[in-house]
């Protein structure tokens, strides 16, 4: 290897890692802040790893007695969030791939544009529809409810399913399903006996996204939920900001909570993950 | 034309998303619209209002301040993360170790929940104890430690710097997959005809991703006018609103001050900003939607 070449090389290598460095580098920052204690956070200079490795920002979080009375129930939280993106998951799944099926599999006037108008929703999802989703809450009483946040999510999170759901029984050869129609099944048999089992792909894929989108979720939740009692991680995390330097070996704790499932989805399920991602995400 | 009783299976299949999707994104659309022409008064409706909303919006001081930071928001935002993603996607669509390994993190940032991503760099950017104004100071660059979030010239941009951490990932892989996707006898001939790296890259990459790079330039755009946590948990606008952009001005302003009516009057704005940037990227993609959504 030449002298130049090898220069090349050198500095090709020192970018990969700058960039390695500043993508992981906010990540393992908080995850490390999260051991140590509070004093250790305030003192100057900044020390890089923890002198003495605690877990008592987790047990703060966790075990009662240890609680101030500014901390919320982190227990109940989790719980919470659990329950929202695992319901409006399974909702999700359901309608998005009925209505997936019909994309997919039937011709019907105007369907392209429903399916483009549906996808085209998803970018109206922001701030501006704060207020009025705030009133709509209210007028049908789901304000300050998990009933309402999974009702929320799910609309929300319907369109993108539906699309994907749509695009992976596209790839499945529909002559599969004709054989099985001359064989005498009639379409809700060859749908849940043929196409089900090759479809758990993108099923699976709809539902990781749907799952980090419900889970992560703030802002809705942060107007439409007041009780204590219905909070959920992510109101969690940003309620610290009173004794924000004091008390962040906390904030790094909950942070880390907060990110644990969607970390374990995102390394367990790459596969999934960037199937939904190469095929959709261009779409809004 | 007449319906078969397979069209009407079809719409009774497809009815709950589309039901869902009108009770809850078109329907409250037409409500704020509704509420920015309505008078309020004390909180109180008092019926249709003209444009005394949209007025008392543009009479608010704070409004330019909202309009130059939306700006930079959007613009600055969407042109650092185009660069910067380009960038690393010409490094990544190499082959090595390094850039298999970056190809399979490098979404991290984009999957963390933004409230996560929000509190990681607010500790790092802390005035007092954040390792970014350590390091400044340790380095010799600023004698005392910088309060990045604190300024009122710096806030702005600190958000779009960590704005651009978030969304550029995907940019990034995008770019590289349409990089990837040119085919060697392409590189071949243009090293035939004596083509450098710049050469290369500007004859004939660029060409063949210009699509890729159109459509992925609108989309960080949609995205970016779209992100209202990461600024709203990381300063709330703050100090002193002069990070205040319309998504975090709408919130302030519906549910802090209770002013609906100025509050809708900046949403049904930022629909219309909205409305702009994804026209435009219809418009881009026409050809892709024409012939794709239908396949």
């Amino acid at each position: 290897m030449n002298g130049r070449k090898f220069l090349s090389e050198a500095l090709l290598a020192l970018f990969g890692t700058v960039v390695a460095l500043y993508v992981l580098f906010p990540i393992f920052w908080l995850i490390l802040a999260s051991f140590k204690s509070s004093g250790e956070l305030a003192q100057l200079p900044v020390s890089f790893w923890p002198s003495e490795p605690t877990l008592v920002a987790y047990t703060d979080l966790f075990v009662s007695s240890s609680q101030s009375s500014q901390l919320l129930n982190w227990p109940q939280l989790i719980a919470n969030s659990f329950i929202v993106a695992v319901s409006s998951t399974v909702l999700v799944l359901f309608f998005g791939g009925i209505a997936g099926y019909a994309f997919a599999r039937l011709s019907f006037p105007g369907r392209d544009l429903i399916l483009g108008g549906l996808l085209i929703s998803r970018m109206f999802q922001g701030a501006a529809l704060l207020l009025p989703t705030y009133r709509l809450m209210n007028a049908i009483g789901l304000q300050d409810s998990l009933l309402g946040l999974i009702l929320l999510y799910s609309a929300f999170g319907l369109p993108f399913a539906t699309w994907i759901i749509a695009s992976g029984l596209r790839e499945i050869p529909v002559e599969l399903e004709e054989s099985a129609m001359i064989d005498g099944a009639n379409r809700l048999q060859s749908m849940v006996m043929i196409v089900l089992p090759l479809a758990t792909p993108a099923l699976i894929t709809a539902a990781m996204w749907h799952f980090v989108g419900a889970w992560s979720e703030f802002a809705f939740a942060s107007i439409l939920i007041e009780s204590n009692a219905s909070k959920t991680v992510t109101i969690g995390l940003a309620s610290f900001v009173d004794y924000f330097s004091l008390e962040f070996n906390r904030v790094g704790a909950a942070a880390s909570i907060v990110a644990m499932p969607i970390l374990v989805i995102f390394f367990f399920g790459q596969r999934y993950f960037t199937r939904g991602l190469l095929q959709g995400a261009v779409k809004g | 034309m007449k319906l078969r009783s397979d069209h009407w299976l079809a719409y009774g299949m497809i009815l709950p998303v589309v039901a869902a999707v009108l009770a809850f994104v078109v329907g409250p659309t037409y409500d704020v619209t509704t509420l920015s022409f309505t008078r309020f008064i004390m909180g109180q409706d008092r019926g249709f209002g003209g444009l005394v909303n949209f007025e008392a919006l543009a009479s608010d001081p704070q409004f330019a301040t909202v309009l130059t930071n939306t700006g930079i928001w959007i613009l600055g935002g969407t042109v650092l993360c185009v660069l910067l993603g380009m960038t690393v996607a010409v490094y990544l669509a190499r082959d090595s170790k390094l850039t298999t390994f970056l190809r399979a993190i490098i979404l991290l940032p984009w999957i963390l929940p933004d409230v996560v991503t929000a509190m990681a760099w607010k500790w790092m950017l802390h005035g007092q104890v954040g390792i970014i104004g350590q390091t400044v100071t340790d380095l010799g660059l600023t004698e005392r430690t910088i309060s990045f979030l604190g300024d009122p010239d710096l806030v702005m941009w600190m958000l779009v710097a960590v704005v651009v951490w978030r969304k550029m990932p995907l940019v990034a892989l995008i770019l590289c997959a349409a990089i990837r996707s040119v085919p060697q006898e392409h590189y071949e001939a243009a090293r035939l005809d004596g083509a450098n790296s710049w050469q290369q890259f500007r004859f004939v990459v660029l060409p063949h991703i210009s699509f890729s790079l159109t459509a992925v330039t609108v989309i960080s755009m949609i995205w970016i006018t779209a992100e209202f946590t990461l600024p709203w948990v990381m300063t709330g606008g703050g100090p002193a609103n002069s990070s205040q952009i319309m998504a975090t001005y709408i919130y302030q302003q519906s549910f802090q001050f209770f002013n609906w009516g100025v509050g809708s009057a900046m949403s049904v704005v930022n629909l219309v900003v909205l409305v702009m940037i994804v026209s435009l990227y219809l418009y881009v993609v026409r050809r892709s939607w024409r012939s794709g959504a239908a396949k």
